[in-house]
């Protein structure tokens, strides 16, 4: 079993210990900064060394974003279909895990959790019941739709192409094209007000060089600044 | 030493307060003297911090369990390097590295400064005493690393042993001097706003800090992602977790804000954008601390919820509130000096460049946000992991990819067709071969496909920016090839050191894709068995067990299982993966077992082995996966941020003018230029 037993620390205390999760979760003291539980001055009487840390654990063991929800597991089981076949290969199945949200508390889908995490009791269950119902003929679809019911949308790692969650796929591609529009506006009315601005010296330099007599320059230098402006890439 | 250190903490908390105090009225005041106070405030915030850091670090060293963050966060047996490492291990310590790398910054942009940028300085202080104020008050309200244990304990709890890995040592220091050094540039830029100095005097002095910024980013991503990939276990670099994200939104908008300064100090343009570019810099720095450590959204780096975390969406409010007031109220000062003139234009290139940056960095924010506002709006919890982030990003990333090759292809100000089709045409030709290469290859994988081809152009891209660049000084100068090679980018360092920049996207955009071609095996081998496998690019290797050895180590007991591969039939240097028991110095297990992976490395792809248990007869389960190209994202990795160094790297004046091809021209004269066209 993956469920390690608590064994007494050097201080009488007891030992905190640590998921493979866990360093990610100590990991973010050095990525990011700081503010979390910090018992710090007004650490309750009798708190561990070692409570605060990323983690460290004296009750439930952590996860990756908390503390290990151990009970999150629901079974999800269905009779096999009469005559059923395997629905799907080994690495089918594989990438069906891959978008199902192991329930431990961490981030991860059930494949990367139960080949990562060797102490998570959840992630492994949960692929014991993918085996039985792939074993059962159930294809990949009734099988999300399965976990679904018995999790909720959460179980998934991305969010369903319905409903409001539309509004996740197709918000950064309107912003974009927002963005995008807003620039193609604004360059139109700078080149406009760029035109209307060089016209009237471009009539004047056809006339001479009367439109350079405020220029402290000669129009055949000013032709080489020009040239060298656009060559400057 | 523990004793000043701690006390030390509270000095320099009332020292940046009076350095924000006196800065803000020597500025307000014009008050010269008041403002020189302020200054050798932020001289002594810095002074007093860095004693109260090497408090810390003395009582680390020294393990003074009496400390609740040293025996929290360090045990007796801990190597010394990673015992000093610890210093940023838990949050207390990160905070006051946060403030040290904060208050030295301060210090030696305020020493920088000392003769420049004088009606600046004062609200630049005041703003950087101000952040540190904030940092150090939580420091001593909040989660002070000095905090006394009210009982003793013989032994600390030792560290996470995986953060006893030599990233720990890199990566989070790299990290921290990105996301601090977003301050400076904030603070100039606020400085600005106030005084309406809004010319490029403040610009010139945020460029280098801006790329100091990216620079770190850069390095500490970099570093994330390696240590995670040979760490973790899970084959992979990036999973897209809000703190991975949290560190991309300041990178991908500091590298926006990079190239858009570039269109101000040549056409006096884009002035208003810069300003939000640099402020948002810093704002995504704090917001991606605040929902990280706020416990609002879940993440691998989540410590726990915190009531800190309010602190933060204060600090946050308030800069927004203060920016977006001092931007309305200076419209008219921002207005651009000069007009776009072509839609076609390098200016336009860097606006599309700009659009892509910021676009995918509201995706990613957007993405990361989406489960609390799911959660708000439909009272439904919802995951939204890299099946997402992937959807979206990687047409994003692809666009990006195209437009880094085409922008340094498009003259400035307008390009004619004649110009596009004759730049274009090699970088299309590249596009084209490699594509017809990949196809004649058997490649069919779309994706893959789109990545390649566009990295082919750009890769012609830089190939001929830099082939006419030193054909240019060939004849001009009659220098040697390499001596050619060496003057251009020397001569012209953030021209050819962005270009250097581009060649690591390339080769990242090309690591990035060659995951798709990712093979895993999950297999169960007893000592003298062998494990056949054809990897993706066709080769066979054979895997033969060479059984199991237990035996202990420095701080900990060891599993291992050693594995002897062959590649099509030559062999291959064993490969050995551990499971680690971590014990406390009396030899009890302190943490739950840990995995080494082991690796075999190769340009063309790893071997990538994970132990992943052993039953229970002394049968190893084992996870071998063929990782494609993996190698070059660090050498991408590494090469983008020797760009950044160059590109930085203080250039003399006489240097710059002898380049011979760069008209650097001032924003101020440029904008009569329409007029001789």
């Amino acid at each position: 079993m993956r469920l390690p037993a608590t064994v007494p620390a050097a201080t009488g205390e007891t030992t905190p210990r640590l998921t493979r999760r866990g360093f990610l979760a100590a990991l973010g003291a050095g990525m990011t900064s700081v503010l979390a539980t910090t018992p710090g001055t007004a650490a309750p009487q009798g708190s561990q060394p070692g409570a605060d840390q990323p983690g460290a654990q004296q009750g439930p063991r952590l996860t990756m974003s908390g503390p290990m929800s151990e009970s999150a597991y629901r079974p999800v089981q269905r009779p096999a279909k009469p005559g059923a076949q395997a629905s799907m290969t080994a690495a089918d199945r594989d990438a069906l895990e891959h978008q199902i949200h192991c329930q431990c508390g961490c981030t991860l889908d059930v494949y990367t959790c139960r080949t990562t995490d060797f102490t998570c009791p959840v992630s492994p269950a949960m692929h014991a019941d993918v085996m039985q119902l792939v074993a059962g003929g159930y294809t990949g679809p009734e099988i999300i739709a399965a976990f679904r019911a018995a999790y909720g949308e959460r179980v998934l790692m991305a969010p369903t192409r319905e409903g409001f969650n539309w509004a996740a796929y197709v918000t950064p591609f309107v912003a974009l094209g927002a963005g995008a529009g807003l620039v193609a506006v604004l360059i139109q009315r700078w080149k406009r007000a760029a035109d209307l601005a060089a016209q009237p010296i471009a009539s004047a330099t056809a006339g001479g060089h009367a439109a350079h007599a405020h220029v402290d320059a000669t129009p055949e230098e000013l032709a080489r600044l020009d040239a060298a402006v656009r060559d400057d890439r | 030493m523990i004793l000043i250190g701690e006390l030390s903490l509270w000095v320099a908390l009332l020292f940046a307060g009076w350095g924000a105090v006196v800065s803000f009225t020597g500025g307000a005041l014009r008050r010269a003297d008041l403002s020189a106070t302020g200054e050798r405030a932020v001289y002594a915030t810095w002074g007093f911090v860095a004693l109260a850091a090497a408090g810390l670090w003395t009582a680390l060293l020294r393990h003074d369990f009496t400390l609740r963050y040293v025996a929290s966060y360090t045990s007796a047996n801990l190597p010394r390097l990673y015992t000093i490492t610890a210093f940023w291990a838990g949050q207390e310590g990160s905070m006051l590295f946060w403030a040290l790398i904060l208050s030295t910054y301060s210090a030696i942009a305020v020493w920088a400064n000392r003769g420049r940028n004088r009606a600046l300085m004062p609200f630049v202080c005041g703003v950087l005493s101000a952040v540190t104020l904030f940092f150090l008050a939580t420091l001593c309200f909040g989660a002070s690393p000095f905090t006394r244990l009210p009982y003793d304990v013989v032994d600390g709890n030792g560290l996470n042993p995986q953060l006893q890995n030599p990233g720990m040592a890199f990566h989070p220091p790299n990290l921290y001097l990105g996301y601090v050094a977003t301050t400076i540039p904030f603070a100039f830029a606020i400085a600005a706003l106030v005084t309406r100095r809004l010319d490029g005097e403040w610009l010139a002095a945020v460029r280098r800090w801006s790329l100091v910024s990216w620079f770190f980013l850069t390095v500490g991503i970099t570093l994330g992602m390696w240590w995670a990939y040979v760490e973790l276990g899970w084959g992979g670099y990036w999973m897209w977790d809000p703190v991975e994200n949290a560190s991309l939104l300041p990178w991908l908008t500091g590298t926006a804000f990079l190239h858009s300064i570039m269109v101000q100090e040549k056409r006096g343009m884009l002035r208003k954008w810069n300003v939000v570019l640099v402020v948002s810099t810093f704002l995504l720095a704090i917001l991606g601390t605040f929902i990280t450590r706020s416990g609002v959204i879940s993440s691998v780096h989540s410590f726990a919820q915190s009531p800190v975390g309010v602190w933060f969406a204060a600090l946050l409010g308030i800069a927004v509130a203060v920016t977006a007031y001092l931007v309305a109220t200076r419209l008219k000062d921002l207005e651009a000096r000069a007009e776009l003139e072509s839609m076609i234009s390098r200016e336009a290139a860097f606006l599309y460049n700009n659009v892509l940056l910021v676009g995918i960095a509201f995706s990613v924010l957007w993405g990361t946000l989406f489960p609390i506002l799911s959660e708000a709006v439909r009272g439904t919890k919802i995951t939204v992991g890299p099946p997402f982030f992937n959807a979206v990003n990687v047409p994003l990333g692809l666009l990006l990819l195209a437009l880094t090759g085409i922008g340094p292809l498009i003259a400035w100000r307008r390009a004619s067709i004649a110009n596009v089709r004759r730049q274009f045409a090699t970088p299309g030709f590249g596009a084209v071969a490699v594509l017809a290469i990949l196809l004649a290859l058997g490649m069919r994988e779309i994706h893959a496909l789109v990545a390649y081809t566009l990295a082919g152009f750009v890769a012609t891209t830089i190939l001929q920016e830099f082939y006419k660049g030193v054909g240019a000084r060939m004849r001009m100068h009659g220098e040697g090839v390499a001596l050619a090679f060496i003057r251009l980018i020397a001569r012209n360092r953030r021209r050819y050191g962005g270009y250097i920049v581009h060649a690591g996207v390339v080769i990242l955009f090309c690591a990035f894709a060659g995951l798709v071609f990712k093979t895993e095996h999950d297999v169960t081998l007893k000592d003298g068995q062998t494990f056949a496998v054809t990897d993706p690019y066709g080769h066979h290797w054979e895997f033969v067990s060479m059984g199991i050895s237990r035996f202990d180590a420095l701080n900990r007991q060891v599993t291992a299982i050693s594995l002897k591969p062959t590649r099509d039939g030559h062999p291959v240097p064993v490969i050995e993966s551990e499971k680690r028991q971590h014990v406390d110095s009396r030899g009890s297990p302190t943490f739950e077992p840990s995995t080494a992976v082991g690796i075999d490395e190769r340009p063309s792809e790893d071997v990538y082995v994970v132990f992943t248990g052993v039953l229970p007869d002394d049968t190893a389960e084992i996870r071998i996966s063929f990782n494609p190209l993996v190698w070059w994202v660090w050498y991408g990795g590494a090469l983008m941020a020797l760009g950044g160094l160059i590109v930085m790297w203080p250039q003399a004046d006489r240097a710059r003018a002898q380049s011979g091809y760069a008209a650097v021209l001032a924003p101020e004269r440029v904008a009569p230029a329409p007029a001789v066209t």
